[in-house]
């Protein structure tokens, strides 16, 4: 196992460079000069010459890529042209947002598709199952920001029971985490939009529990579990369901990973101070470091997951061996 | 037989990013068909089409884009001489358009060094003749400034041309109408991306910095220069200035605010030759202090525009604080220490900014200080309009969410007044003057004709704006500097246009594609 761990480490830095080194090309050979976002079109010529040597945009693609590698190497991710401070203060500063957000999203997703999944393989056949297939397919086919809007006109402005925009009330107090994340209102701010983000999340948790649970029931230790007359909550969520979450936690590992990215579209339609905008905002403005940033903590993070995917398989199942 | 006219390109916006454009390029191209000349129409990024039109090639032929209207554009100089001139027609230059024109030289040159307002009018206005006869651009249209106040809440709020609600002289003039509420939150729809003055990229950046740190001379809302942190200013001569300091001001740390400070701001922009302000301190030679509070301002040449655009924004920053700092370019100034009107608080990325009013300015403003808001899209915007959760929005409402407040279908809006001013700025379609066809005057003459204003403004802006015209630079909205009596083509009129080809020599050959005039 340890060796096995190790070995995928290593192939993962690897991955890591290698998808570091496309991830700068890719924004090269984008079209728009960078400085066109940072400086006023009315800024003298002389100015914007000034603005690339600053940044080292004046170098040829070569060196611009070894001192990126170099920074990079030493986990620095340097400074965004845009906001002109250090890339990984700025992730620092939105990253909380989103993965707060993320996670409820993915606890309420998670725990009602499991369970509701599960329940829906039991009763196969029913209205109840067709019922709930559709459901979780609307939800997942429906644009976001459409629910998202539904939701705050529903909940927001007609029911007015929770506020339609932001993290928190205008004008709070605190800088801190724990000032900002620990409290009531932001709770009270965090409901719509995990509660908007789960629905669209349910479908893959509930559906693929369903499938596998389906396979899992047609077993032989299932019959065997009836048989000796064991309860029937017993059976299906003790014998059957541990044994068809395998493929759930693969899915659920990949979605932690690609967590990080957030939701853009709800981001935007809550007005949610989260880092999803800022990836898409750094790529349109040609901000070569944010942008690089994001996308190489957002490649690290799903390759770790996976590998944590892999492992969690074998606690869950003691056939598989590495 | 003339050389054919050859095939064009008119690079424009994309869709999404302004569809008004877009739209007008492909009218354009129709209209240009009809004619037998073939001008493609391209939807380009933004970020290219300033690569393209501020390139080394100068390699186009026609392209639309837009100046936004400012207030220190307000003043002449900007969209006569630094969009016009010829010695701006070189790469990288603001004459995007190639336009030389000698007489016009001398009158754009003539402006900038006349130090007498009426005199200098008389020069502006002659200069506004030629544009309108030479037609180096064609302005399509320019947007109305249209935005909402909680009228319940806040009263004596100036909406200025170009600057909407959110401009430097409402937060200082606007009143309560409650004592509970007395902290207005304006809503935004651009992020604060920096709090330094001297890495300040454009006008977003300067928006809340401008009411944090003081200024020499405001403009009021009848842009008229009005003494601030300074008294008076006299005219020594045609390049010497002396602003007078006011006494007994403070920065928000409790430092006072000494001329030194002021000389040191100064020079720390003239230092910078990429600031946001580098075209304003430009012709400043050197900063002298003379005895009471006086600084001298010793410029190289004449330079009108001084008091109105240099004097009004360029910040006092404390020299005790920036002093110290190795590349001021770079610092972080996560709390600014000014002495305008409000003070610093706190800012949270993407969130908020929180700002309270200096107890000890010497005009000290209504309201208790306020809260810049930040949203990611209008839709939020107005729900939150509706919630009473903003008081104010800092930028132009979209036609949909104007009328949707209008209607105020069931109540929801009235607490909101709408309020509306015409744009100085203006978007336009640029022609390369430099190559055929557009190098020839009776082209471009013609091709003015052939542009639906009115689509542009009733249709495409719902009404919201105001029509544009052959080389219309400054429009009426800058009631002094606008010349009312310069006839401007602003009609769509093909046939006309036929006409001016017919008399300047183009001929259309059997195919009906146009050919230009022999020469």
């Amino acid at each position: 196992m340890a060796g096995y761990i190790i070995r995928r480490l290593l192939i993962m830095v690897l991955m890591i460079l290698l998808v570091s080194t496309m991830i700068f090309l890719l924004f090269r050979t984008m079209p728009g000069d960078p400085t066109a976002s940072m400086v006023d079109p009315s800024i003298p010529s002389e100015a914007r010459q000034a603005l690339l040597e600053r940044y080292g945009l004046h170098e040829s693609l070569w060196t611009q890529y070894t001192i990126f590698m170099g920074d990079l190497l030493r986990l620095d991710f340097g400074s965004s042209y845009y906001y002109n401070r250090p890339v990984l203060q700025i992730i620092q500063n939105r990253l909380p947002a989103t993965l707060i957000l993320m996670f409820t999203a993915m606890l309420f997703a998670y725990l009602i598709g499991i369970f509701g999944g599960a329940w829906m393989a039991w009763k196969r056949g029913t209205k109840l199952e067709s019922t709930g297939i559709t459901l979780s397919l609307i939800f997942r086919s429906a644009p976001t920001f459409w629910v998202g809007m539904m939701v705050i006109l529903v909940f927001a402005v007609r029911l007015g029971w929770f506020p339609a925009q932001g993290m928190r009330t205008t004008g709070y107090e605190g800088t801190t985490f724990g000032e900002i994340f620990i409290s009531l209102d932001f709770l009270r701010h965090l409901i719509l939009p995990a509660f908007t983000a789960g629905l669209y999340f349910l479908a893959t948790p509930a559906l693929i529990m369903r499938n596998s649970m389906l396979e899992v029931l047609s077993e032989d230790y299932i019959e065997m579990a009836h048989a000796k007359g064991l309860p029937e909550r017993q059976v299906l969520y003790r014998h059957a369901a541990r044994n068809a979450l395998l493929p759930v936690v693969t899915a659920g590992a990949l979605f932690i990973g690609m967590a990080i990215g957030g939701q853009v579209l709800i981001e935007v339609v809550f007005s949610w101070p989260g880092l999803g905008r800022e990836i898409v905002q750094a790529v349109t403005r040609s901000d070569y470091p944010l942008a690089q940033g994001c996308f190489i903590i957002l490649s690290t993070v799903v390759m770790v997951m996976n590998l944590i995917a892999d492992v969690v398989y074998a606690v869950l199942d003691p056939r598989i061996a590495y | 037989m003339g050389e054919l006219v050859p095939e064009l390109t008119i690079y424009s916006s994309l869709p999404e990013s302004n569809l008004v454009n877009y739209e007008m390029a492909q009218e354009l191209s129709e209209e240009l068909a009809e004619l037998g000349v073939q001008l493609n129409a391209e939807p380009t990024d933004f970020s290219v089409l300033l690569d393209i039109i501020y390139g080394e090639e100068m390699d186009y032929d026609a392209y639309t884009i837009g100046w936004s209207g400012r207030v220190e554009r307000l003043d002449p100089d900007m969209f006569i001489y630094s969009i016009n001139h010829s010695a701006n027609a070189n790469p990288g230059g603001n004459n995007t358009s190639r336009y030389v024109n000698q007489e016009f030289d001398a009158l754009a040159d003539a402006q900038r060094g006349e130090m007498d307002i009426e005199t200098r009018r008389e020069i502006v206005w002659d200069a506004q003749k030629i544009l309108a006869e030479d037609v180096p651009r064609i302005t399509l249209y320019s947007r109305a400034n249209v935005q909402t106040y909680h009228h319940e809440r806040f009263t004596g709020l100036e909406n200025m041309p170009g600057e909407g609600l959110f401009n430097e002289w409402s937060p200082m003039v606007m009143e309560p109408l409650s004592d509970d509420h007395t902290v207005p939150v304006v809503a935004s729809n651009v992020d604060i991306t920096n709090l330094n003055p001297f890495g300040a990229r454009s006008v977003y950046d300067w928006r809340n910095l401008r009411l944090i740190y003081d200024k020499l001379v405001r403009l009021s809302p009848d842009v008229e220069p009005v003494p601030w942190a300074a008294t008076g200013w006299e005219i020594v001569d045609d390049i010497t200035i002396d602003v007078t300091l006011r006494e007994g001001m403070d920065f928000h740390d409790g430092m006072p605010v000494t001329p030194e400070d002021v000389k040191y701001s100064y020079e720390a922009f003239m230092a910078l030759p990429d600031s946001y302000f580098a075209a304003f301190v430009q012709p400043i030679d050197s900063v002298e202090l003379l005895e009471g509070n006086v600084i001298r301002f010793n410029m190289e040449e004449p330079y009108a525009p001084f008091i109105t655009t240099t004097l009004t924004q360029i910040p006092i920053l404390p020299k005790h604080i920036w002093e110290d700092v190795d590349d001021v370019t770079q610092y972080h100034n996560e709390h600014p220490v000014g002495s305008g009107p409000f003070e610093f608080v706190r800012l949270r990325d993407g969130e908020e900014l929180i700002t309270e009013t200096f107890e000890d300015y010497f005009e000290r403003p209504n309201i208790d200080g306020y809260i810049f808001k930040i949203y990611a899209s209008p839709e939020g915007v107005l729900t939150d309009l509706e919630l009473e959760v903003v008081d104010m929005v800092s930028y132009d409402l979209i036609p949909a969410h104007i009328n949707q407040i209008k209607d105020n279908e069931g109540g929801r809006y009235g607490h909101l007044t709408i309020t509306e001013v015409p744009d100085i700025g203006f978007f336009y379609v640029g022609l390369n003057n430099n190559r055929p066809p557009f190098d020839n005057k009776d082209f471009r003459v013609a091709l003015s004709y052939l542009v639906d204003y009115d689509y542009a403004v009733d249709v495409l802006l719902d009404g919201y704006g105001s029509r544009g015209g052959a080389g219309l630079v400054i429009n009426a909205a800058n009631e002094f500097w606008h010349n009312p009596e310069v006839p401007v083509h602003n009609t769509y009129n093909p046939e006309r246009a036929r006409e001016i080809l017919a008399d300047a020599g183009f001929t259309w050959d059997s195919q009906g594609r146009l050919r230009m005039p022999l020469q």
